[in-house]
């Protein structure tokens, strides 16, 4: 049963060593380490940290960033480069989310959850179910971006069905309609490089009937990608105010 | 040796990847580089101001052109430098001071003013330089210049090898120096291009700066806008900046760590480039592609 979720975006200068010698958008981190401290300290046996990746799949909960991937020198993220890096390649949405986890002292176990960017809807919730039903004290850490389409200088430039596609992602949170995000159309979603559709939905599927209330903590869009972050209070779990 | 360590200059301590720009401040009126810039004091401490907020670590003080041209005697170098020096320091406690002179006793003078440094482009002319760096706890830049005379221009100047007539004299100066009571984290050399050398031989010096680094000393380059850039280039004073910048950079990545220049806010980004290339430092601001 998930006894609290979390939303963060899953972009790779979250992680403070990618990002030189300026913090880049601490605002964004800072949010991203509340809403995590909020996850972990629900006291959850298990986290089970959900993101994009090349397949649909589970990963070894020892799995770290490899930052030497991204940045050429550097190290694995809190932990050791694999030995078979081509085999082992853990994609940034898991990866940054274990690091999230990392940085927030987390002492919960973790499942590492990769969803591939074709999954199907009904497949996505389905994962979420199974993910509930896992363990008695289950955490979410959903690591998904909105579209990053959102201007002339984002990644996939600008295409003008971001802001209101975004805007209804940010609404179902806010509002805690968590079921509607298994509305979010696949293709929608990929002409706007939002690349945390499949992971709503297992969000959605995890959450399926139980009542939330949320917390935006950040939104906004500084690099050209929708960024969300969230705390998802499930009702009748006693939770940790942050504010 | 061979490994570079910690070079100490005044209160600070700098590892051999942090590369060091040295801001020239003349105190003349005729120096070959934008002359009498900063005879005036007021001006010389704009300049020097300048300098640090523009990322200067070393401020150059000197009071005698390298070229010959009016005879400036000991008396009037030290006016031109020791009260400058004394400003300097009053306005910069923590700024590393370097006084540009091959004279013992304008040495001394500029140590007892405030100067960490003492900044010989003429190879140890004066024997007694280094004593005088001993006694006043300065570090002391050992330099080649092919036995020339201060002040002298090179003439028909020949080596059977160049970068090795710089490995032997300058290591011999640095030893001197150590015999002589400097500690030896405060010791630097330069090969002093164009001094005693012509275009050829300060392109070969260039070429292998890095059998400079590898002695373990911390190793200067003073190459602004000189005659061998403008030589190599074909241009006057005023076009030099590429090439020095071009002669910076390639010895920043042979591992020189001290940067003499007139140039700063320029010289500053071609070294932080050259730190971020080497992987010394990272980038200021890394999102491209990681949002």
């Amino acid at each position: 049963m998930i006894v609290c979720a979390a939303i963060c975006p899953a972009a790779p200068l979250l992680v403070r060593d990618l990002t030189g010698a300026e913090e880049v958008a601490p605002d964004l981190r800072h949010a991203c380490l509340a809403a995590v401290a909020e996850l972990t300290a629900a006291k959850p046996e298990v986290i089970a940290v959900v993101g994009a990746g090349s397949r649909t799949g589970v990963w070894n909960d020892g799995a770290a960033l490899d930052l030497a991937r991204y940045a050429p020198g550097h190290g694995v993220a809190n932990g050791q480069r694999p030995a078979d890096a081509d085999r082992m390649v853990l994609p940034a949405a898991l990866g940054v989310g274990a690091w999230l986890l990392t940085q927030a002292g987390s002492p919960a176990s973790r499942l590492l959850q990769a969803v591939a960017p074709d999954e199907p809807a009904g497949a996505c919730a389905a994962i979420g179910a199974d993910i509930a039903g896992s363990r008695e004290r289950v955490g979410l850490l959903v690591m998904a971006d909105g579209s990053a389409r959102r201007g002339l200088k984002a990644p996939g430039y600008l295409d003008e069905r971001s802001a209101g596609f975004d805007a209804e992602i940010e609404k179902a949170v806010r509002k805690g309609r968590i079921d509607a995000l298994l509305a979010v159309d696949e293709v929608l979603a990929r002409d706007l490089m939002a690349a945390g559709r499949p992971a709503w939905q297992v969000l959605a599927g995890a959450l399926e009937g139980r009542k939330v209330s949320s917390e935006i903590r950040y939104c906004d869009d500084p690099f050209g990608v929708a960024y969300l972050v969230a705390s998802l209070r499930v009702q009748g779990e006693p939770s940790t105010s942050w504010a | 040796m061979g490994e570079q360590s910690v070079l100490r200059l005044g209160k600070r301590s700098f590892s051999p990847g942090q590369l060091l720009l040295m801001a020239i401040v003349n105190r003349t009126p005729d120096s070959f580089f934008r002359p009498g810039e900063t005879w005036d004091e007021q001006t010389a401490m704009q300049r020097a101001r300048q300098a640090i907020a523009e990322g200067a670590d070393i401020i150059d003080i000197g009071g005698v052109p390298a070229a010959p041209g009016q005879d400036v005697g000991v008396r009037e170098e030290i006016r031109r430098t020791a009260g400058f020096i004394a400003a300097v320091r009053a306005a910069f406690a923590d700024v590393v001071i370097s006084v540009d002179t091959w004279r013992h006793e304008v040495a001394r003078e500029a140590c007892a003013a405030g100067a960490d440094l003492i900044n010989d482009s003429w190879g140890g002319w004066d024997d007694k330089l280094a004593a005088v760096a001993a006694e006043a706890g300065a570090a002391l830049v050992c330099s080649h210049a092919g036995g020339q005379p201060p002040r002298t221009r090179p003439h028909r100047v020949s080596y059977d090898d160049v970068v090795t007539d710089v490995l032997a004299h300058t290591q011999r100066l640095a030893g001197r120096a150590v015999a002589a009571g400097v500690d030896p984290a405060r010791i630097v050399i330069d090969p002093a291009h164009d001094f005693g050398k012509n275009t050829w031989h300060s392109l070969e010096v260039t070429r292998r700066l890095s059998e400079l680094t590898a002695t373990g000393w911390p190793v200067l380059v003073s190459v602004s806008n000189k005659d061998f850039v403008g030589e190599t280039l074909d241009v006057p004073l005023p076009d030099r900046l590429a090439g020095t910048l071009a002669t910076t950079a390639i010895s920043a990545w042979q591992g020189a760590r001290i940067f003499r220049a007139h140039d700063v806010v320029q010289t500053r980004q071609v070294l932080d480039m050259v730190s971020a290339i080497r992987g010394d430092a990272p980038p200021a601001r890394a999102v491209r592609g990681l949002a």
